[in-house]
């Protein structure tokens, strides 16, 4: 098993800042947000020494509570500082971007540091579409012909046109190109099943995230399903579950925890209730073909929880009944809590899991 | 499942009546059909025969839209005669000069671009500029013509055949009769002389493949691109092998504008402006 630690450019948010998503961009102090990009370099060079195989990144806006706007910065930053660790991208926001710059500074990552990292491609969470004015009844269209277009960005060695549905372009030619052809380790992110669907179609690892095994194994079913159907099986490098996990150093500690968080736990990005209901109403979501109401605002499963025993054993099941090969971990909530008892979560997790889950 | 026509010669979408004449030409009599006003816009059609569609009226409305049945499709007797491409493209000359086209433009579609190149080729003064629709002309190796039921053609034609509200079945008896002559006319999969040809070709020339084509995978279209020196490629994200059918808004906004602007379609004219 490989073990990522998912990094979210920690921002300590002062508690009288209003919660509610988008946050007041004047709330903002430019000491903590260097500071919190320092912090960023400082957990990238911690995780590398715990043995960790990558350090992850995501793209979210207008919050403080997970403040990495640009994937492709975010990774150029860490990497320019931090040696050998694997940065995963996972990922940019297609559906609100230009893919061919998409492909353009991905392919510029793999070009100044071969092999250093890993690229998914998200549809995104939904209140990211009100980021860039999205109509979210777009995003799964625009995300799938956008990956496409990345891909054959990547890949394709004349000049051409581009005659999409939500995409155009007379000409594309990128230069730099991957240093792999058709392109490095790349994702499709999403328990959907058009995710699934275009991963294997075009043999591309499955992301997942947040849910319990059940309902992941449910999309990496459905993934490897459909791989089959296009002649291949993925291996376990080709699943990451992104997932919460609650580490005590007993199963006892961690339950308390769980019970202190299931009572004040708060969402990273808390959104006002009509807005809500509004965007669920239009951003319709599945989990591998099953209907199934998209998360706007809502707090984020926990999906590991105990002492180093229990989570192993919860690990191990994962393996078995998710296929995942690469867990993706946050050992406290996305954007909150407090970042130095994340710390010792996260040594706690190096000494005493991570050597134990090597081989399963 | 989806649903399929039952015959091949279905009546005229959108209630459009394209003109219907003939022309003979070395010894054959060829039907074509026609719409709209303006430049002539020559139409060379598949290995399925000639069938009028929504893109030929969309085309209609900027061009003079002629759309030759080559000797041997639809009801024409079987053509035993014409031993070459080369040869059947100078047909398509002698068929235009009939009609007193003296320049068009020119677009070939899959089995008919092979046509349409060599008709550039012999006749470049001619072509004011070549549109090559999924075009045959230069094909994979393990390439096979479409074959078998409705559906499985229909499966190899089209990225989403379930998307398309019917599908024609080509006649038995005319695909039997025109097998032998696509088949006689099209190999190799690469033609040395042709592309020898393609590569001094001043005309300028845009090539479309969709990108879920499962009879010539769009990878092809980046020989002609290699190829020939005033090629531009189009890809027509999500449309299969018969692009101008399941994508033909997106199929002739670029081929009118590339006909209508020519290298400057490369330049966008699409207005971002919000509020004025």
């Amino acid at each position: 098993m490989k073990v990522s630690f998912f990094e979210t450019g920690r921002y300590a948010v002062p508690a009288d800042i209003p919660r509610e998503w988008p946050v007041p961009s004047g709330a903002y102090d430019p000491a903590v947000g260097a500071k919190a990009y320092q912090g960023m370099v400082e957990r990238a060079r911690f995780v590398q020494k715990l043995g960790f195989d990558w350090i992850s990144l995501s793209e979210h806006h207008y919050s403080p509570r997970i403040l990495t706007p640009s994937p492709p910065l975010s990774a150029a930053h860490l990497a320019s500082h931090v040696d050998g660790i694997k940065i995963a991208l996972l990922g940019p926001i297609v559906p609100v971007s230009n893919p061919i710059r998409v492909a353009e500074e991905l392919a510029m990552l793999d070009t100044m540091l071969p092999g250093r990292f890993v690229f998914g491609l998200l549809r995104g969470t939904t209140n990211e579409y009100l980021s860039y004015d999205l109509n979210p009844k777009e995003a799964r269209e625009r995300t799938d012909e956008g990956m496409e277009l990345i891909l054959k960005a990547w890949s394709e060695p004349q000049p051409f046109g581009w005659q999409g549905r939500y995409f155009q372009y007379r000409t594309v030619s990128i230069w730099p190109r991957p240093q792999e052809q058709p392109h490095r380790p790349t994702y499709a992110l999403g328990v959907s099943a058009e995710a699934a669907d275009f991963a294997a179609r075009h043999r591309l690892g499955l992301g997942v995230s947040y849910g319990n095994v059940e309902l992941m194994a449910k999309s990496t079913g459905y993934y490897r399903q459909r791989c089959s159907e296009s002649g291949w099986e993925p291996g376990p490098d080709d699943i990451i579950w992104r997932a919460n996990m609650i580490l005590g150093e007993s199963d006892e500690a961690a339950d308390a925890a769980l019970e202190r968080r299931s009572a004040q736990g708060q969402a990273p990005f808390p959104i006002g209730a009509r807005l809500r209901s509004a965007l669920i109403e239009q951003d319709k979501r599945n989990v591998g073909g099953e209907k199934r109401p998209a998360n706007v605002g809502g707090i984020l499963p926990i999906s590991f929880c105990g002492g180093p025993d229990r989570v192993i054993k919860q690990i191990k099941e994962a393996r078995e009944k998710i296929g995942v090969g690469v867990l993706d971990l946050s050992l406290a909530d996305p954007g909150g809590g407090d970042t130095d008892a994340m710390m010792s979560k996260i040594e706690l997790f190096g000494k005493t899991v991570l050597p134990r889950i090597r081989e399963i | 499942m989806f649903k399929v026509a039952e015959r091949a010669s279905s009546p005229p979408p959108n209630g459009a009546t394209p003109r219907e004449g003939h022309v003979e030409a070395d010894g054959f009599r060829i039907r074509y059909r026609e719409a709209g006003e303006g430049i002539p816009l020559v139409h060379l059609h598949g290995a399925g025969g000639l069938r009028w569609s929504p893109a030929h009226d969309l085309l209609a409305r900027h061009f003079r839209v002629i759309a030759f049945e080559m000797p041997g499709f639809g009801d024409s007797p079987e053509n035993t005669q014409t031993r070459t491409m080369a040869e059947y493209a100078a047909t398509m000359i002698r068929a235009a000069d009939a009609l007193r086209l003296d320049k068009f433009n020119l677009w070939g579609t899959s089995f008919g671009g092979k046509t349409a190149l060599w008709l550039a080729a012999q006749a470049p003064e001619r072509v004011l500029a070549l549109v090559l629709e999924s075009p045959a002309a230069i094909r994979p190796e393990n390439f096979a013509i479409p074959a078998g039921t409705a559906e499985e053609m229909a499966r190899r034609l089209y990225g989403h055949p379930e998307r398309l509200k019917s599908i024609p079945v080509p006649d038995p008896a005319i695909r039997a009769k025109t097998q032998p002559l696509v088949n006689r006319l099209l190999a190799p999969p690469r033609d040395a002389e042709l592309e020898a040809r393609m590569a001094t070709m001043e005309t300028l020339t845009l090539v479309l493949f969709g990108t879920l084509d499962r009879v010539i995978p769009s990878e092809m279209g980046r020989h002609y691109k290699a190829l020939m020196p005033n090629c531009h490629l189009v890809l027509v994200y999500d449309a299969g092998h018969v692009i101008r059918i399941e994508r033909p808004e997106a199929f002739c906004d670029v081929v009118e504008d590339f006909l209508e602007r020519h290298e400057a379609f490369l330049i966008s004219r699409t207005d971002t402006l919000i509020h004025p």
